[in-house]
């Protein structure tokens, strides 16, 4: 049984026929703070979550969310946390505010007030029927929902996916603001660069399987020690390899007139003025660093395709 | 809430169009008795609804009531409102991609099915008694009298019946993901199954046969339960529920 304010899991697994979703996945988030789960489509993230709350049955393992164990239909765990969806559905012959009182029924009395005071500051027009709302307003309008209980532990499953940046920038204030009250909160994000910023703490999902502490923190550094470049025209593999052989077991991926390199013991930055005194490569179009999708991520550095 | 206020309209319409129907059956019933034979004559071709025409002959508007209301109306009606109820329960929310809000909310899920389950089959049963309870009324109209109590336990055994197909319909729903699939397939059913008992020769393959004027009228006239029925019906309905509780625990967003 965890403390209060604790994700904890052991060695929680789920298959979907062949497929297995989620290997044994053990690991102890909380009390407090914010932890991002990250990975691509189809790394579990999801499963993750639904597991925790009792949506999807595991098959194999323990769990316990603030102090209760995640059993039967998880009844228990729901009762102590909030939880945001991925997928945005919705009641569209509902307003607004009837939405929310009905995703609010069992939560207590002052949830719902709260969660239209969020509503109004996301300027959501509570009277109109959610049929009418946008995408964003939609996920809004759930996670007012899912922000308003007086909970110990919140799941938001990617809260602010077709966000402006505007909103984008209130919703991960908001988080904040939760999580300096002590509120536990696992959020899931495709967005590394986001995530980085706004979570205390970092887990990584592949394939099902959570890579381990070390390896996900040489996935961050790599992340930010890569350099992806785009010539005008193709340059010859020989001439480029004949550049980045001073850097010691340097990476090269080089597809037509586009690169990416990464150098263990250089930075992008001294990549680039390589890359830049040699005449002989062409000039270059288009240049980034440091800051990558976690797909392109693990494409690069792990060569996982379709992950 | 979502589903509950379409559930009351659609009931409400239901029970509309039971009691519309009922009031222009029981409206017509002297010019109907007045031209009896001449009915008897048209439908000689099919013995079955000749049978009910002689059932009313002899009985009279005890056996037409029993015949519009329960058998066409309350059959006719409530196999659909049984089957539009039930389909979308479960594979309505799977299919709008709303499972995972509704199961997200904090209570069990035993307790969010039951209450679906119950609301439908209110919606399903209810209109049958109330509709019934206007019988009185309406046979004044026409100088007949008629005894509530006989009625009341025709539209028991009817609801009932209607329930078992509601309960049927409910547990593939728990299933399914497709309402429009389901509302069809069972729809098709009650259809064959109608045809069926239209037909003298494999009439008693229909399950039409647990709720007709025959069985409806032994109880009305004789008081005579017909309990292996009965028993059958409620154990499907029991069995349906149990089988809903048990596919709804694991049923996955």
């Amino acid at each position: 049984m965890s403390a209060p304010g604790v994700i904890a899991c052991m060695g929680l697994t789920r298959r979907f026929g062949a497929h297995v979703a989620l290997q044994p996945l053990s690991v102890e988030i909380g009390p407090g703070g914010i932890t991002a789960l990250l990975g691509p489509n189809g790394s579990g993230k999801s499963t993750f979550l639904r597991l925790l709350l009792g949506l999807v049955r595991p098959d194999a393992g323990t769990a316990s969310l603030d102090g209760a164990q995640l059993a039967g239909d998880g009844l228990a765990v729901r009762r102590r946390t909030t939880y945001l969806a991925g997928e945005i559905h919705v009641y569209g012959e509902l307003s607004g505010d009837e939405h929310l009182a009905w995703c609010l029924a069992g939560r207590d009395a002052r949830a719902l007030p709260r969660a239209r005071t969020l509503a109004r500051d996301f300027e959501l027009p509570l009277e109109r029927r959610v049929r009418t709302y946008s995408h964003g307003m939609k996920r809004q309008l759930l996670l007012a929902a899912a922000l308003a209980p007086e909970v110990r532990v919140r799941i938001l499953d990617e809260p602010t996916e077709g966000l402006d940046p505007t909103r984008r920038a209130q919703v991960l204030a908001l988080l904040r603001e939760d999580a300096a009250r002590g509120t536990t909160l696992l959020v899931s994000s495709h967005h590394l660069g986001e995530s980085e910023r706004f979570s205390g703490r970092l887990l990584f999902l592949r394939r099902g399987e959570r890579l381990d502490d070390t390896a996900a923190g040489e996935l961050m550094a790599r992340a930010r020690r890569s350099l992806r470049v785009q010539w005008e025209r193709a340059p010859e593999r020989a001439a480029l390899e004949r550049v980045l052989a001073p850097f010691e077991a340097c990476e090269l991926v080089l597809e037509d007139d586009r690169a990416r390199l990464f150098a263990p013991r250089a930075t992008p930055e001294e990549l680039l003025r390589a890359l830049l005194a040699a005449p002989e490569l062409g000039p270059l179009r288009t240049l980034s660093a440091g800051e990558a999708s976690l797909a392109d991520l693990y494409r690069e550095l792990y060569g996982v395709e379709g992950v | 809430m979502p589903r509950r206020s379409s559930l009351v309209l659609a009931a409400l319409a239901y029970t509309l169009l039971l009691e519309g129907m009922l009031v222009a059956a029981v409206l017509l019933w002297p010019e109907f008795a007045e031209n009896l034979n001449a009915f008897r004559s048209m439908t000689r071709a099919i013995p079955i609804a000749s049978d009910m025409l002689g059932e009313i002959e002899d009985k009279g508007f005890v056996a037409y009531v029993i015949g519009q209301h329960f058998f066409k109306g309350a059959n006719a009606l409530g196999v659909a409102a049984a089957v539009l109820f039930a389909a979308p329960a479960v594979a309505g929310e799977v299919q709008r991609g709303t499972l995972e809000l509704w199961l997200a909310r904090p209570f069990s899920r035993r307790r969010m099915l039951v209450e679906r389950w119950l609301a439908g089959a209110l919606a399903t049963t209810l209109p049958v008694f109330l509709t019934t309870l206007t019988l009185p009324f309406l046979a004044a109209r026409v100088d007949e009298e008629l005894v509530l109590g006989p009625y009341l336990a025709c539209a028991a055994h009817q609801a009932l019946f209607l329930l078992a197909l509601y309960a049927l319909t409910f547990l593939g729903s728990c299933a399914e993901s497709n309402p429009t699939r389901l509302t069809l397939a069972f729809l098709f059913f009650s259809v064959v199954q109608f045809s069926l008992y239209m037909v003298k020769t494999v009439t008693h393959y229909s399950l039409f046969r647990l709720s007709d004027m025959r069985v409806l009228l032994a109880l009305a006239e004789d008081g005579e339960w017909n309990a292996p029925i009965l028993v059958g019906l409620a154990l499907t309905v029991l069995g349906s529920l149990a089988g809903s509780l048990a596919l709804f625990a694991r049923r996955t967003p």
